[in-house]
Order: C-alpha cells, then structure tokens, then sequence
C-alpha cells in the first residue's frame, strides 16, 4: 500500500504520482486528505499537507483527485487517511458517503479512536467500505487485543512508537506485535518509516500489505517533478 | 447542575472533551492519567506542592480592592486577583509547577511544552530549572518574533526554544509539534499542556491545578465580607478562567464571565472568539472535542488577537459546555477596548494587566453598572503586563520607541556600553 496526498505538490502531479505508484506495483493507494493540523504525522507529511492546503486541496478538491484516480485505475483500491475533524465537521456519514462517491474503499482516520468512533465504523459499513483502525506497538496489550478482537477486516500497524517519517528497525518485538494485531482474524497492513527494499522484504511476509508513505513524500519534496523517482521507489519496495 | 459540567465523566464534560487521539500518543495519556490519580490523593506530594505554592510561587496572591475603578465605574465594588505578582508573571505557574513535579514523581527527566504568549513556557522553563529537569519550548516562529522578551528569558532559565515553522506558526502548530515529540519520546519525557484543553486527563488536570485561584478567592472573599455577584476571567484556552470559576460553578448567585479576544472585527480571521457569534462550530481538533475556528470542512481557520495568550482557535471542553448550558456567560473584548483597559487601571489602581488579562479588566468595565454598589465584580488578572511592553509602547509612545530602538540597535552593533552610546552625548 502506498501513500500521496490529494493536491501535493499540485493536483495533476497527484495523479501523476498515483500512476507511478500502481506502475511501480503498489496494489493499494492510501491517498492522505490534507488537513491543518496533522499531528500523527511527521515533518514532511505536515509540510506536504500544507502546500496541498495553500493550492486549495481541502476535501471537496481532494475528493476530485481520488475519483480521477480511482477512473484511471478502477482495480486498485483506494483507502482513504485524515484527520477526524474533516470527517466530523460536515457529519460523518455525509463525509463517508462523499469518499464513496469519488471511488473510495476505505477509510483510515487515527485520531477517531476505534472504541470511540463517532459512527464511523457503522458508516463505513453501511457504504460497503471498511474502517481501518491504527494500532501502535505502544499500546497496552489489553487495548491491542480488544482492536484485534473487534472484527475489522483490516488493521493498519504503525512500527515505530512516534510519528511517520523516521527509520523503521524490524526486530523480534515488532513481528510479535504484528502477531498480537492479527490474531483476530485481520488482515495487516504494515509500515511508518518503511525505507528501502529490503525492509519491505522482511515485513511483507509478515503482513498482508506493506505500507510506505513518507518515502515518497520525501522524494517528491526534494524534486515536485520526480514522478520516475516514485516509480523507481515503489519498484524497490514491490520486489518489481 | 450536572455532575460532568464540574468535572469530567470519563474524560466528557457533558458532550464535549474525550481523547480523540491516534493510537501513538494513547499510551502516555492513560498513564498520565493514572499517575495523576494516585499523587493527586497523595499527601506527601499534596504537601509538597503546597510548600513550592507558597514560597516559590508566591500564594497566595492579593485580592485587591480597587477604590477609584470602583469610584470611576460607578456600580459594583471592584476587586482585582493578582494573579500576576505570582512567581513568572501569571498564572501559568500554577500548572507548570504542578505537572513538573508530577512527571518527576512518575520519573520523567525532560520535559516539553507549547508556548503561545511565551508565559506558559516561560513558567515551565522556570519550573524546570527549579524542579532540575530538562526543558524544551515548542513555539510558532510568529509568537518567537512577537514575544522575544519570553524567548530571552525562557533561555535564561535553561530551556531550549524551538521555532515551529510548520502551519501557521503560531500557539496550534506547537500544540502538533510537542505532540509529535511526546508521541517518540513519552518513555523519558512529560508533555505539560499549557492550558485546560487538549485530550483528557489534560482539561481535569489543569483545571485542578489552576482552581487554587478560586479557592483563595473563596476564602479572601468570605474572610473579608465581600460578596461576589461576578467574577471575570480573559478565556484563550481556558486555564485561568476555569481555575477562578471551580469553586464557584455550583453557586447559582455568582455570575461568570469568560472574555474572549474580539480581535479587529467579528468577521471568521478577524478575532478568536469561539463562544460569542456563530463563528466557531462543534468539532474535533487536537485531541478533543469542543468549539472550534474551523471552517465547513473542518479546516482550522487563522485567528487574531492583539494578546498572543488568547490567539487560538479552541477553547477548553468544559468551558464549552459551561457556555453551552448557560452557565458561563461569554463576551468579546476588541483589541483596542483591551488596551484601554491596559491604560485604565495602570492610571488609576497603578496595577499593569496583561494585554490577555485586560480582556477580563474591559469586560467588568462594560457591566460594573449593572450591579449595586454592595456587591463586588472579581477581575481575574491573569498576568501583568511587563511583557507586553513591546506591543503597548509602539501604540502608546510610537516616537520615543522608535527612537529607543533605533539607538539601541545602533549601540549593539558598534558593541558600545549605554554611557558610550550616540544617544547619551546628544
Ligand atoms: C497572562 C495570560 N492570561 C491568559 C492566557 C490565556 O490562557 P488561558 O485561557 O489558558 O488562561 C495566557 C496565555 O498564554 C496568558 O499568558
């Protein structure tokens, strides 16, 4: 699974960058709606956030570029990540509808707890779409084991203890959490600060897909037109 | 009066508040709370604190009876809480102390905290250096610029400051960016939120810390037959205000007035007013739920305010709900009604507010005649105003500051001493 921002560095190049994604063997797209204040994510997320913001890729604008993706690549699911203010402001049903409409399988909203909701679970259900609640290896292993025993078809595993961005290690304690979080019967999607080929080597038979984010955000920083850098990347870390 | 409006029932007073958090930052707030729970029954650290209340600190603050406000307004006796003669500057020490020694009773060595104003870093910072643990300040590279005398001092107690140059680069995006840091390094590490917002346990620990200003006010007041029909608190996030108004919510014959900042004008930009017009709708941000300067998709909105302190675009949950239910009534204060007041009761009382406090000085001067003369108005002064001389004097003297400034930079980059200086052998 593979991560962009609707509206970053701008709206065409968006959907440049999902194409490189799905060329470079990405089976899932985790397309980011830019919010104000997206604390769960590191530095460079926030900074793409921003820019996406200032060209005027608020949810409205951002919806367009996931329906035009999801018309360009109709077989690729498309997963949905922000914050709970966008889905809480304009209603959660309505704003879950809205992400149906553009094309949009499912949704990732971190910062609306699994066991606090605002009838997001119930809304993604009622849409034929699924609520991917994120679990972090800083949870207790109670909390941990009521996310995995709720009955979600899939659960999104954030590595490291803090926010995207930084080098992830895979080590003994992160396949043991990786275990814990599927022992429910989820599917696992894991990543946060997934880097190279060779971690995603390790990681993907641990877990149903793997995730990569700020890699590409990174890139696209450095260069707003290296579209091909994407597609190397995501090649790298598809085993292509 | 529900139970949920005094304090919180699971983290909700009435619908607002929670901890509408990612799953990253969950673990140091369960255990926060936890830890708060425990010392915050525990004699040894009750008694502690106390000790650090009154001789570092300074408590109890004065109340002070301001006869020629009083005269001058012509209604109710006017009383002034002097928050500001404690320790630091303003209230903010209150807080800082109490979550200070709370993260080092639990065993944190190094501490973090947003800054807006600069005075809730600033008390933190001096908390650190007294409590010897390390401090870092999250700040917006636009609050650095305009509270750099908060900056020098911050550093002066030890801290280090960081700019935040993400977002809007004010008090909201060190919120996100001391988050962050807690999120990687809650294991050594305390984040000690500045006002009585932001997920729970953090609105019931603020406010627990903070309410010894009512509960002196309380006292004062009963000791001194003073009988109090209002009591008006400046509210940005809510930290004073709530810890004036605690003893007091139960008590059907005292009014509360929170002032908010009402900015240049009513338009969504112009001001930071969550509670007064219908600019500000119920959401989610930074961890809570409450009322928010967001706009229809939930976007937060910039805000503006000449007092740095009240410049945010939420207001603490169970201020929400007080206001919601009625409880709390709310007014907005323009910036020049503020400084109007800042020049009000520094002329007459020889008391110099805090541009945020002054909010809460404006407002009593708007309804002191509403009320008889046997009944006392309580102005909460937040803070007093040293700080804000960089903001009152290029409005009240712009020439001779002007002049000042510009001698003073000329004499640091010849790098003379003042008696050498251009300026003294005019
Ligand atoms: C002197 C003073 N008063 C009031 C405030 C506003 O905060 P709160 O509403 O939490 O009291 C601040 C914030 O920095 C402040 O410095």
């Amino acid at each position: 699974m593979s991560h962009l921002i609707a509206g970053f560095p701008d709206g065409e190049t968006s959907v440049a960058i999902a194409d490189a994604l799905v060329k470079g063997g990405a089976s899932i797209l985790e397309i980011q709606l830019a919010f104000s204040d997206p604390s769960a994510d590191g530095p460079a997320i926030q900074t793409a956030s921003t820019v996406a913001l200032e060209k005027g890729y608020s949810t409205k604008q951002g919806l367009e570029i996931v329906k035009k993706i999801h018309d360009m690549h109709p077989d690729t699911p498309i997963y949905i990540m922000t914050y709970g203010s966008l889905a809480f402001t304009p209603g959660v049903e309505n704003f879950v509808k809205m992400c149906k409409d553009a094309g949009v399988s499912a949704c990732i909203i971190p910062d609306l707890p699994f066991d606090n909701d605002e009838g997001l679970t119930a809304a993604c259900a009622k849409y034929g779409m699924e609520n991917i609640p994120v679990a972090a290896p800083s949870m207790t292993q109670a909390r941990l084991e009521e996310m995995a025993s709720k009955g979600f078809k899939y659960i999104y595993a954030a590595l490291r203890a803090g926010t995207t961005g930084s080098q992830t290690v895979i080590d003994q304690a992160t396949l043991d959490f990786l275990d814990t979080v599927g022992k429910g019967g989820a599917k696992v999607l894991g990543g946060f600060g997934i880097r190279t080929g060779e971690q995603s080597k390790v990681l993907c038979k641990h877990v149903h897909a793997v995730v990569a984010g700020s890699v590409f955000v990174n890139i696209m920083l450095k260069d707003p037109k290296d579209t091909a850098g994407v597609e190397a990347k995501a090649r790298e870390l598809s085993g292509l | 009066m529900a139970k949920s409006l005094v304090e919180s029932d699971n983290g909700f007073f009435d619908k607002f508040g929670g901890k509408y958090v990612a799953e990253i930052i969950r673990r140091p707030l369960d255990d926060l709370e936890e830890a708060f729970n425990k010392f915050i029954k525990d004699p040894e650290f009750l008694e502690e604190l106390h000790v650090i209340q009154r001789d570092y600190i300074g408590r109890e603050t004065p109340l002070y009876y301001a006869p020629t406000a009083t005269e001058l307004l012509g209604g109710a006796q006017i009383y002034i809480k002097l928050e500001g003669l404690a320790n630091t500057g303003a209230h903010k020490i209150n807080n800082a102390i109490g979550q200070c020694l709370l993260a080092k009773k639990m065993g944190k060595t190094r501490i973090i905290a947003e800054t807006g104003a600069g005075q809730h870093g600033l008390a933190t910072a001096a908390a650190c250096a007294k409590l010897g643990l390390e401090c870092i300040v999250y700040m917006g590279e636009v609050d650095v610029r305009r509270q750099q005398p908060n900056v020098a001092t911050m550093e002066l107690y030890g801290a280090k400051v960081v700019p935040v140059t993400s977002g809007s680069r004010t008090l909201k995006d060190a919120v996100n960016e001391a988050m962050r840091d807690w999120a990687t390094n809650f294991a050594t590490t305390h984040y000690v939120l500045g006002s009585a917002l932001g997920p729970a346990p953090f609105p019931d620990i603020v406010r627990t810390f903070q309410s010894i200003i009512g509960e002196e006010v309380k006292r004062q007041a009963a000791e001194r037959n003073i009988d109090i029909a209002a009591i008006v608190a400046c509210v940005g996030g809510g930290s004073n205000s709530i810890g004036v108004f605690t003893p007091f919510i139960e008590n059907p014959n005292v009014r509360l007035i929170g002032a908010e900042a009402g900015g240049v004008g009513p338009k969504l930009g112009e001001n930071a007013a969550r509670m007064v017009g219908n600019a500000a709708k119920v959401g989610i941000v930074q961890g809570y739920k409450s009322k928010f300067l967001v706009d229809d998709d939930g976007q937060s909105q910039p805000t503006r305010s000449i007092s740095a302190g009240l410049d945010y675009m939420g207001i603490g949950p169970q201020l929400a709900a007080l206001g919601e239910c009625g409880r709390v009534e709310f007014t907005s204060i323009l910036d020049k009604e503020a400084l109007e007041a800042v020049n009000f009761f520094a002329k007459n009382e020889g008391i110099l507010f805090a541009l945020e406090s002054s909010h809460a000085g404006a407002a009593a001067m708007k309804i002191a005649k509403e009320f008889p003369k046997d009944k006392a108005i309580i102005i909460n002064m937040s803070g007093r105003g040293d700080k804000d001389i960089f903001i009152t004097s290029p409005v009240f003297r712009p020439e001779k500051w002007k002049e000042f400034l510009a001698a003073e930079l000329k004499r640091l980059e010849n790098n003379e001493d003042i008696h050498d200086a251009e300026i003294m052998n005019k």
